[in-house]
């Protein structure tokens, strides 16, 4: 048992996150470096679609099904998983860096006196099972190598699409149901509410397609030619600090170092000078297309391709050349 | 009330970082107080304002007291600095320890802490510190609404989707995120004021910890060889006259990087 | 209404403002800096060079470990004429004799370090604070309003830069004239150190200085700089507002840099090198037309807001003059305090010692460079006609060579010998 390689899966409303299936096939990959089997550890209530969902994806599942784990809370989860962890000592941990993982992996890891790396934007194994966890430091100027003690499990959690679904996984997990004992009482803080945001569309964290306007977009009225883009693409819409501190956009869609690290497969940025607090948080998208009348704009330093142009004229076209392109 | 602030002078957004070798690192010479920090002291002189009270800032650092100074100017009531040689080389969990075993036997209400610091970004130290003093803790959050200190708290936090509404009891820590306020610009006669103030310096002797306790040796992560950041290929620009730069950019983006 | 007091406040946090607080660093007064930026050096900005010459009679102990860049062994003028030019080179042993006579510099990082240094003997220099304004007592300044405090002062000083806001609330300022002013916008372009030593023909810590003249201003008063840093390039251009404005078409700066980065002399000296900064600043050129009254009661003006700036064709000079003046606002100071009289005229001590010093005699001197400098020619016509004239006297082709003289009076006559030329030469005599 201690050599396996677990990861938290995470589910909302008894639907598993993106992210937890990135991270299985990762696991995958790594079983076939080191022999480890990959195990999901799932917390929730009503989680027979779950677990199906993940079934293919995994040799282990370790389910706690009980109504009082119906939502995340750190305390809920610690007391739950870490006597179990204790018990079995996995050599990996694994989970998203979504507001979860990063809330509850730092106490987990402090409990259980392992170490953790948090927010990787790469992983890889030894055979002889020893983790190395590739991470930004410095908002992304320069990227470290960490690796382990002895200590176990070597816990991480790492940003969406850093890893590739793969839908070719077809394992049959063995379902391993784990008692769960969480006295309500005990615990010393609870969720007693949820504003849902408007709209359907990702995080930016989690969406593979973003696109943002700076500047440029002058008037947040016009932000409308942003949605109407991002819904041709799937995209969700992001931006730039001033924008937000303008309060024409919520803090959430802040891309940057003072917002949110993104990792899209593709961003476009619009009207974005690319300030250096900016293009830290786009440095691991995968491509990245920026739009601004100044030629001399920093933000096509950043750039895969670049246009000069003005972006009211620039994004109705593109939405239109992309519903084409799309349909093909 | 009795607050605590957890704070850490890190390098400047604007400061180059450059790699120097696998193990060293050249980082320019200029700091500030990190600026989730100081949303987290605004946010302990709010509530001092409202309900009376003390606000300590405390920090683990063995060259600078900057970030402290910086708290007194804001109007924090004392400064501590945690510094031994011994906390070189310290992983975060080391840290931890080591305030934690500061705080232990302190009659704290709140603990607010920023939610990462702008060098690690790990986002460790809170709730590690959490942990080892056995209080709940909530993290990234914009909204704070004490009404009663002897009861319980509410706060706002950001997830993925939308924001969760938790309620807390005393004591607590919290994490703040930008958008819960914004820090006040001290005044200068409080910058001199903070810039004369002797700050109580505490080592780990003096917290009960030894040295096995914290540095490099203990260190549960480590940096195994640092890298610069991947520098992308030198952008292509769409040279051409609208609309055929929009088609063609929609050709490579479907063709060439294959992302749609 | 009883506000905190302190002894001296120095409202701007850059050369002027820290001379004069290393001045009275030892006085035993409490004497505040407050800098607008988020420390001194993010808003200050040269070329560029400082003469280390004329300041070490005013800062004698100061220049042992400061972070200065190269000592500058060569001296470069360059005439550009359209796609020719010619380079003037002048090395002399004297320029790579200690004590060196002038260093390169970059502002950011050595005020920055001079902020330090005054801190650390106790002066208080406090970043992101911005003075709004003065507070008088009828006529007498005895304290200044930030953003929401008021601080009260025996004495303030104002080191606020070039368009000085305080010297104009002082009512000491006369109102801007464009000809008075110029715009120099640069880029620092990182190089290593080896190939800028191989590049500029240099030792191990020295450093070239090299000035153009000519075609890549379009016509418009100015010219380009060029000067060698530890590890980077400072590359820029500096243009008159007043002759900026007039030029049809409107000519956008930062593409004249650009046009002038693309010349081969200027491509082949940064190729490989990288753009690490960019940034602009106004310039002070108006020298003794645009001095104000530089002292009241309880108030002295300093550097740049005390209009202490100059063209001098061959350089432009300000940071020097900065200096001084700071250090002999501080001992007008120190006399003032012995007296504890802060008024006018024990305060005009201030410009007596000014008007004995070496700024105010070169600002007499060269009174009447901008007038020169609005003859259009010498950055159109004259540069592109020497370097045409040297480009006949050494060109062989298939042509049977004519002889020198022959070739030098045939374009003297066509491009020297009229009465323009007579003209502006009777006017160069001023310079």
């Amino acid at each position: 048992m201690p050599n396996e390689i677990w990861v938290l899966a995470e589910q909302r409303e008894g639907k598993i996150r993106k992210v937890t299936f990135e991270l299985l096939s990762a696991g995958a990959e790594f079983s076939e470096k080191t022999g480890f089997q990959v195990g999901a550890i799932v917390l929730g209530s009503g989680l027979q679609e779950a677990v199906k969902s993940l079934s293919p994806f995994t040799d282990k599942i370790y389910l706690m099904d009980a109504p009082a784990l119906a939502s995340y809370t750190s305390d809920t989860y610690l007391i739950n998983m870490a006597p179990f962890i204790k018990e079995h000592r996995p050599s990996v941990l694994l989970g998203g860096a979504t507001s979860t993982g990063k809330d509850l992996f730092p106490r987990l890891a402090m409990h259980l006196q392992t170490g953790y790396a948090p927010d990787c934007t790469g992983l890889n194994i030894e055979e002889n099972g020893k983790l190395i966890a590739k991470r930004p430091l410095y908002g992304g100027k320069v990227f470290a190598e960490m690796i382990f003690s002895e200590a176990r499990p070597q816990m991480a959690t790492v940003r969406n699409n850093t890893f590739l679904v793969n839908h070719h996984l077809s394992k049959s997990a063995q379902v391993i149901a784990i008692s769960s004992h969480t006295d309500p009482s005990s615990l010393k803080k609870k969720i007693v509410g949820l504003e849902k945001a408007a709209g359907t569309k990702l995080d930016i964290t989690e969406a593979e397609v973003v696109v943002a306007a700076g500047r440029g977009i002058k008037a947040p009225e016009n932000f409308k030619i942003m949605e109407e883009l991002a819904d041709v693409l799937n995209a969700s819409v992001g931006t730039t600090r001033a924008i937000v501190d303008e309060g024409w956009r919520d803090q959430k869609d802040q891309i940057g170092k003072s917002g949110k690290n993104i990792s899209a497969k593709l961003y476009m940025a619009f009207g974005i000078s690319g300030a250096i607090h900016h293009v830290l948080g786009i440095g691991t998208c995968k491509t990245v297309v920026a739009v601004d009348t100044d030629p001399n704009a920093l933000i096509f330093n950043y750039a895969d391709y670049g246009i000069v142009g003005d972006l009211f004229q620039i994004i109705p076209a593109l939405t239109e050349e992309l519903k084409k392109a799309l349909k093909e | 009330m009795e607050i605590y602030v957890l704070v850490k002078q890190v390098p400047d957004p604007e400061a180059i970082v450059k790699v120097k070798s696998d193990s060293e690192l050249e980082i320019e010479n200029k700091y500030f107080t990190n600026f989730f920090d100081e949303i987290a002291i605004e946010a302990g002189l709010k509530l001092k304002e409202k309900f009376g009270g003390k606000v300590t800032v405390l920090t683990v650092d063995n060259k600078k007291a900057d970030a402290l100074r910086r708290g007194i100017a804001m109007g924090a009531d004392d400064a501590i600095q945690i510094t031994d040689p011994a906390l070189e080389g310290s992983d975060q969990f080391a840290i931890a320890k080591a305030l934690a075993a500061y705080l232990k036997d302190k009659p704290f209400d709140l603990i607010l802490a920023g939610r990462q610091a702008m060098d690690d970004d790990a986002g460790i130290v809170g709730p590690a510190v959490a942990e080892l003093l056995g209080i709940p803790h909530v993290n990234t959050i914009i909204g704070l609404e004490v009404d009663d200190p002897k009861k319980e708290v509410k706060v706002l936090r950001e997830v993925e989707g939308g924001k969760e509404i938790l309620s807390c009891s005393f004591p607590a820590l919290f994490t703040c995120q930008k958008g819960l306020n914004n820090p006040r610009i001290p005044q200068v006669m409080n910058v001199m004021k903070a810039m004369k103030t002797q700050i109580k310096k505490v080592d780990l002797a003096a917290l009960g910890l030894n040295a096995a306790d914290a540095g490099s040796q203990a260190a549960k992560i480590k940096v195994q060889k640092y890298l610069p950041s991947p520098k992308r290929p030198p952008v292509k620009m769409i040279k051409e006259d609208f609309p055929e730069n929009v088609k063609s950019l929609v050709k490579l983006l479907k063709e060439e990087a294959k992302v749609i | 209404m009883t506000m905190d007091k302190v002894d001296v406040i120095i409202a701007g946090g850059g050369l002027a403002g820290l001379s004069c607080a290393y001045e009275l660093a030892d006085s035993g007064m409490t004497v505040i800096v407050l800098e607008r930026g988020d420390f001194s050096g993010s808003k200050n900005v040269t070329g560029g060079r400082i003469y280390l010459s004329p300041l070490r009679n005013y800062l004698p102990d100061l220049w042992k470990g400061a972070p200065l860049e190269r000592h500058v062994t060569k001296e470069f003028i360059t005439l550009l004429g359209k796609t020719n030019s010619t380079t003037f080179e002048l090395y002399s042993d004297r320029f790579n004799r200690e004590p060196y006579p002038s260093y390169t510099i970059l502002r950011a990082k050595f005020d920055r370090w001079l902020a330090d240094l005054v801190s650390e003997k106790g002066v208080f220099v406090i970043p992101q604070k911005n003075v709004n304004d003065l507070i008088k007592e009828r006529e007498k300044v005895i304290g200044v309003k930030t953003e929401d405090e008021e601080i009260g002062a025996d004495c303030v000083v104002a080191a606020d830069g070039i368009l000085s806001f305080i010297a104009e609330k002082a009512g000491l300022r006369q109102p801007f004239q464009p000809q008075h002013f110029a715009l120099g916008f640069k880029e620092v372009i990182a190089l290593d150190s080896k190939i800028i030593e191989d590049r500029f023909r240099l030792g191990e810590k020295e450093g070239a200085a090299q000035l153009f003249v000519g075609t890549l201003t379009k016509g418009i008063m100015g010219g380009g700089f060029l000067y060698t840093n530890q590890e980077s390039l400072s590359l820029g251009i500096v243009v008159g507002i007043h002759s900026l404005n007039q030029k049809e078409p409107r000519e956008e700066v930062h593409k004249l840099l650009d046009e002038f980065k693309e010349r081969p002399e200027i491509k082949n000296l940064i190729k490989g090198g990288e753009v690490v900064e960019y940034s602009a600043h106004l310039i002070s050129e108006g020298g003794i037309h645009i001095k104000p009254k530089v002292y009241g009661d309880g108030i002295l003006i300093t550097g740049d807001a005390a209009g202490l700036g100059l063209n001098m064709l061959v350089t432009v000079r300000g940071m020097e003059y900065a200096m001084a003046s700071g250090v002999l606002a501080g001992r007008t100071i120190k006399i003032a305090k012995e007296k504890n009289d802060f008024s006018a005229s024990s305060l005009a001590y201030y410009e007596k010692l000014l008007n004995e010093s070496f700024i105010m005699k070169e600002m007499d001197h060269f009174k009447n460079s901008l007038s020169i400098l609005e003859n259009e020619r010498l950055f159109s016509k004259y540069p592109q006609a020497i370097s045409d004239l040297f480009e006949k006297v050494m060109r062989v082709d298939e042509n049977p060579k004519e002889g020198l003289y022959k070739t030098i009076w045939q374009t003297f006559k066509k491009d020297y010998l009229n009465f323009q030329t007579f003209k502006d030469w009777l006017l160069f005599r001023k310079i």
